[in-house]
């Protein structure tokens, strides 16, 4: 599994994909910083987390993490060489899915930085920001784990990608038209990490989604070699 | 050992391979043959793993390919048709990475990776990117992955498809090199080249075997006459007549003349008489000379065909 989590990592940044993503959110990052910080005096570190920006920009840039991990190999025939190696299907689908999750948390680590810059103006609060960096990561890992999903039923990145960006938008905005579906949404999960509170029964929520997402990403590659 | 019990393999409706059985020994280079479409691949694939067969087992040195899959992938290099390899890595990183996820020890790993590179050629282009080299050096990079490990058994889809001929002589070379070691099963629709490299053929036709043998064996067995071809000089148009003295001559057939006024002639017999001493002896009485006497032999061509129509 290692080998391929090492593969993985460095394809990310012999690619742009790894650069595209970290530097796109950051980007992104910035102009809500730029607003809640310098616009209103704002020093609350998880209304940047939170933000129109940020989270519009998760919408293309997970899936673009996501989306070549599986269909790349179907295509280019580079799945024969990992299905016949001694390495499990499971192992390949965890090293794929904790590599992306590496990408995540380097992210979160360069936004750590932006940290340092609000206790120049004030005191933050900690604990709230700590919060949001897990909620945020498990947000992220139920998207990723999502997008290789669909990268696994397809072998065309695009389609894979256009799956993946539906569906962050769906559970986004699906709220905003029945509010008995907010339950649903992800982000009103996360919202919740943002004001402090680690509610187990959303963390639960994410995990559960991810494993469930991992095991049907293995079942369907376990089918397809007796269906294939 | 493989051995191939009663597989089947459908994909939803079409059968692409309709139980076949057959057993592999150690140290055997294999020939699996047919024409496009006929099952090959589906055949490889099913051994190695890549596929599960509809029915039937598959067992690799004494473990059933579905149920210890890990036992007996280890055993097992092979090299996909179409030669699949990662576009972004350096041939070193990508046989790297073929000994890292076939878990080859730490220690040894490099040393490994290094004696495979020198073995298959590679060593001047180790540091260049996959994606830019030629087609030859990608089927070499991509044996050198089937060969990390030293797996017991090669399985090598189309080895030589898309090479220059002096590529195809020199990749040959390594398969009959690699012979001494491991136990081989190649496939092909060249037939001269499984003629040269193995010691024994499989034809499949439509998803079934039509025949296991030695090619010298199937030559023979497809065969069911001698043939010679005979140039002669005959001024006087006598070897009809001489030819007609002759019982053994089933058949004669004017093929071609020449511009020297020579006549070729093709003279067939039945399979256990030999025309050559006849036909030298007959011919000398009256005066015919004989330029040239060769015996027409039955290729793996001519027994593929029989075969595969045969099928039909």
């Amino acid at each position: 599994m290692w080998a391929v989590i090492k593969k993985e990592l460095k394809s990310y940044f012999t690619t742009p994909i790894g650069y595209v993503f970290i530097g796109v959110f950051l980007i992104a990052f910035s102009v809500s910083f730029y607003f809640t910080v310098i616009g209103y005096g704002n020093i609350n570190f998880e209304y940047i987390y939170l933000s129109l920006p940020t989270i519009l920009v998760l919408a293309f840039i997970i899936p673009l993490l996501t989306m070549r991990s599986i269909a790349e190999e179907r295509k280019t025939g580079t799945e024969q060489l990992l299905l016949t190696s001694p390495l499990s299907i499971t192992k390949m689908i965890l090293g794929k899915f904790i590599s992306a999750t590496i990408i995540v948390i380097i992210t979160e680590i360069c936004t750590l930085m932006y940290f340092a810059i609000i206790c120049h103006y004030g005191i933050p609060h900690i604990t709230t920001a700590l919060a949001t960096m897990l909620g945020f990561l498990l947000f992220c890992m139920s998207y990723i784990s999502f997008g290789i999903l669909a990268s696994s039923i397809t072998e065309n990145q695009i389609i894979a990608g256009i799956i993946s960006i539906g569906f962050f938008i769906i559970t986004w905005v699906l709220p905003d038209f029945n509010e008995n579906l907010s339950g649903f949404s992800f982000i009103n999960m996360f919202y919740k990490y943002t004001q402090g509170q680690i509610d187990i029964a959303d963390t639960v929520t994410f995990i559960t989604f991810t494993i469930t997402c991992i095991l049907l990403t293995i079942t369907f590659m376990q089918r397809r070699k007796s269906v294939k | 050992m493989i051995e191939v019990k009663n597989v089947t393999k459908k994909y939803g409706k079409v059968v692409a391979v309709d139980n076949i059985s057959f057993t592999i020994q150690d140290g055997e280079i294999i020939g699996l043959l047919g024409p496009n479409g006929a099952g090959k691949s589906t055949t490889m694939n099913m051994i190695t793993g890549y596929i599960e067969p509809t029915e039937g087992t598959i067992i690799i040195d004494n473990y059933d390919i579905s149920k210890r899959p890990k036992k007996a992938k280890k055993e097992i290099g092979y090299m996909p048709e179409g030669v699949p390899l990662y576009t972004d890595m350096t041939v070193k990183e990508f046989i790297t990475y073929m000994a890292e996820i076939k878990k080859i020890d730490k220690k040894e790993r490099k040393e490994k990776v290094e004696k495979i590179i020198e073995e298959t050629g590679l060593k001047e282009v180790e540091k260049k990117i996959t994606k830019n080299l030629s087609r030859g050096y990608k089927q070499r990079v991509s044996l050198a992955g089937a060969l990390v490990g030293e797996p017991k058994i090669l399985i090598l889809d189309e080895p030589t498809v898309g090479l220059d001929p002096k590529q195809i002589t020199e990749i040959r070379k390594l398969i009959k090199d690699l012979g001494k070691k491991h136990t081989i099963i190649l496939s092909s629709h060249i037939l001269s080249e499984v003629s040269q490299i193995c010691q024994k053929v499989i034809i499949i036709n439509k998803g079934k075997i039509v025949a296991i043998d030695t090619p010298e064996n199937l030559e023979n067995k497809v065969s069911n006459k001698n043939s010679l071809y005979v140039t002669v000089e005959d001024t006087e148009n006598k070897i009809e007549k001489v030819t007609k003295k002759i019982k053994e001559i089933t058949k004669i057939e004017l093929i071609k003349e020449n511009e020297d006024k020579t006549k070729e002639y093709l003279i067939e017999s039945k399979l256990d008489t030999d025309l050559r001493k006849i036909l030298f002896q007959e011919f000398a009485k009256e005066n015919i000379t004989i330029f040239e006497m060769k015996k027409a032999d039955t290729t793996l061509e001519d027994a593929f065909m029989k075969l595969i129509e045969g099928g039909n």
